[in-house]
């Protein structure tokens, strides 16, 4: 499959992996109003690739992101006011979540992860950081509001270190060994240098088990975080239920038998099943 | 194993579970160590008898889940399920209309559980993770979901641990499957279970102690505490503190009020009343 041409965003594929690198280094990664148009169309082009199974996502150069681009909401005379109506109506379109992507999402911290950057250690399904990364949200620095990406992670992690980080601003950063200590990321790579070559490997691992099963299992449990636990169980089971029937639920045990990799359904030709 | 020789509880023996009582802690046990202690048709039903009696039992004070061998619990038992499907139809229906009786949460028990995980818990073993309020782990156990690396989707258990512990980890278990484990020490770093037992061997031992610390606290008031904090998963916060304001409203002038404090001050061991009768069958929490 051929990718669009992006300006601010990288997007390729490696093996069964399909890679979203944020592209605008000398500014942080920084996101302007064009990389944020990028992205709905990123996350839509992953997950209709067929030979995409697992998505990683990180950063060009010292960031990961650093959220949206003040210098150009300072300077162009249009400001937030851009994306007034789509906070006032919640219709973001910039994370896989926002996108509604049911394959797995890994989120790959490079290094300064701040404000806005937030959005996507939220959104993502898995995040690890290399050695070296950083954490800190300085939006009430700067006298911005900060809802979205602090509610997505108080909601995954211990709400105390959440809501430090969201009102000391810039005064602190989280380093990637308190993030793997909270459980706000799994996995610490050090060196810095291999965090993409260790990223491409549990891609990979993620991407030998049945994709069919790990859309309805990542419905499951983002669903978890809407409803109380009775009714999340219960729409849960409804996931769970679809499955049954399904060619993979026989391949999987018989390849478990057999010792060999199991030959899953083609994800996209499950998309009829699946609604 | 300290405490009171063991004592068979139940009204009929089990194939599967051991159910025993040792002093005031209330013991089941997975008892199909050949098997990695998974769950077949008739462990199935057994456990909803077994979980119903320990409750019921007056003289439990806390209940404490672990396995037999060297594994806690590898959840369904594929092999059954592939020679003999009809076995499990009960539980699949019962799965579609979200009304499983497995664990201590699906059962309604009000008594405090604590799981001792003894070896590796994998799967729909995770419910009984899941849904004890209180884990302890030997050194050697390990977490693992394969669900996805054999085609099943993986919910319930996963739902519950995801609202219990930092997501983002139970989240990689389930999209890792049977590729990746977590261990015992990382598990109580992320606060999905509060201790690791070291040497394993004294899990059993550790378990029971920390249950009859347990059991020398009042039945009723924690009861309704476990009501309010299990209920804190259902709710919003406000709505949840309303809920919990009501539990604790409705312990004012138990007999348990005036004896805590006066126990306290006369430097004994407090005389509680036993929990109420249990509700009726087919109450659900």
């Amino acid at each position: 499959m051929t990718y669009s041409t992006y300006t601010c965003l990288k997007v390729e594929r490696h093996g069964p992996v399909g890679w979203l690198i944020n592209d605008r280094p000398e500014q942080l990664n920084a996101m302007s109003a064009t990389m944020r148009d990028e992205f709905a169309t990123a996350w839509e082009e992953l997950d209709a690739d067929p030979a995409v199974r697992v998505i990683v996502h990180t950063g060009e150069g010292r960031a990961f992101q650093t959220g949206v681009d003040v210098r150009e909401i300072a300077s162009d005379g249009v400001g937030m006011e851009r994306y007034r109506e789509s906070l006032e109506t919640f219709d973001l379109h910039f994370t896989a979540w926002h996108q509604q992507v049911w394959k797995p999402v890994i989120t790959a911290v490079n290094g300064i992860c701040a404000g806005g950057g937030f959005h996507w250690v939220a959104d993502a399904d898995i995040v690890i950081a290399a050695s070296d990364a950083q954490f800190f949200d300085p939006h009430v620095s700067i006298g911005q509001v900060v809802a979205v990406e602090a509610i997505g992670l108080l909601r995954k992690m211990p709400v105390e270190a959440v809501m430090r980080m969201a009102l000391v601003g810039r005064y602190e950063r989280i380093s990637a060994e308190r993030a793997y200590e909270l459980g706000m990321i799994s996995q610490i790579v050090d060196p810095p240098e291999r965090l993409r070559e260790e990223a491409q490997a549990l891609g990979e691992k993620i991407a030998k088990n049945s994709p069919a099963a790990m859309a309805a299992t990542k419905r499951a449990l983002w669903g978890a975080l809407e409803t109380g636990l009775t009714d999340a169980c219960r729409a849960g089971a409804g996931e769970l239920v679809s499955m049954w029937g399904h060619p993979d639920q026989t391949e999987g045990p018989a390849a478990f038998a057999e010792k060999r990799e199991p030959q899953w359904v083609d994800p996209q030709a499950t998309a009829a099943h699946e609604d | 194993m300290s405490g009171a020789t063991p004592i068979a509880v139940g009204s009929a023996p089990y194939e599967t579970l051991l159910v025993e009582r040792r002093g005031p802690v209330g013991w089941l046990v997975f008892n199909r160590p050949a098997a990695g202690n998974a769950m077949d048709a008739t462990m199935l039903d057994e456990l909803e008898r077994a979980w119903r009696e320990l409750d019921a039992d007056p003289v439990v004070r806390v209940i404490v889940n672990t396995g037999a061998g060297a594994m806690f619990q590898t959840g369904l038992d594929v092999v059954q399920l592939s020679r003999d499907p009809d076995a499990l139809r009960l539980q699949a229906r019962r799965t579609r209309r979200a009304e499983l009786r497995l664990s201590a949460w699906h059962n309604g028990v009000r008594k405090p559980v604590i799981a001792a995980v003894n070896g590796v818990c994998a799967g729909g073993g995770l419910h009984f993770v899941a849904d004890a309020d209180i884990v302890i782990a030997a050194s050697t156990a390990e977490l693992l979901d394969p669900h996805v690396s054999i085609g099943q989707v993986t919910a319930y258990e996963a739902i519950a641990l995801v609202r219990k512990s930092p997501m983002e980890a139970i989240m990689r278990m389930a999209l890792t499957g049977r590729h990746e484990r977590i261990s015992a020490s990382r598990a109580h770093q992320l606060g999905i279970l509060s201790e690791v037992v070291d040497p394993p061997e004294a899990l059993a031992d550790r378990a029971q102690a920390l249950a009859e610390d347990i059991a020398r606290n009042s039945p009723t008031a924690m009861a309704a505490t476990k009501r309010a904090l299990w209920a804190a998963l259902e709710l919003g916060l406000t709505d949840a503190c309303r809920a919990g304001s009501a539990e604790l409203v409705a312990m004012w002038g138990h007999p348990d009020q005036t004896e805590g404090p006066l126990a306290f001050t006369e430097k004994r061991d407090p005389q509680w009343l036993p929990l109420d009768a249990p509700p009726a069958e087919g109450d659900r929490p």
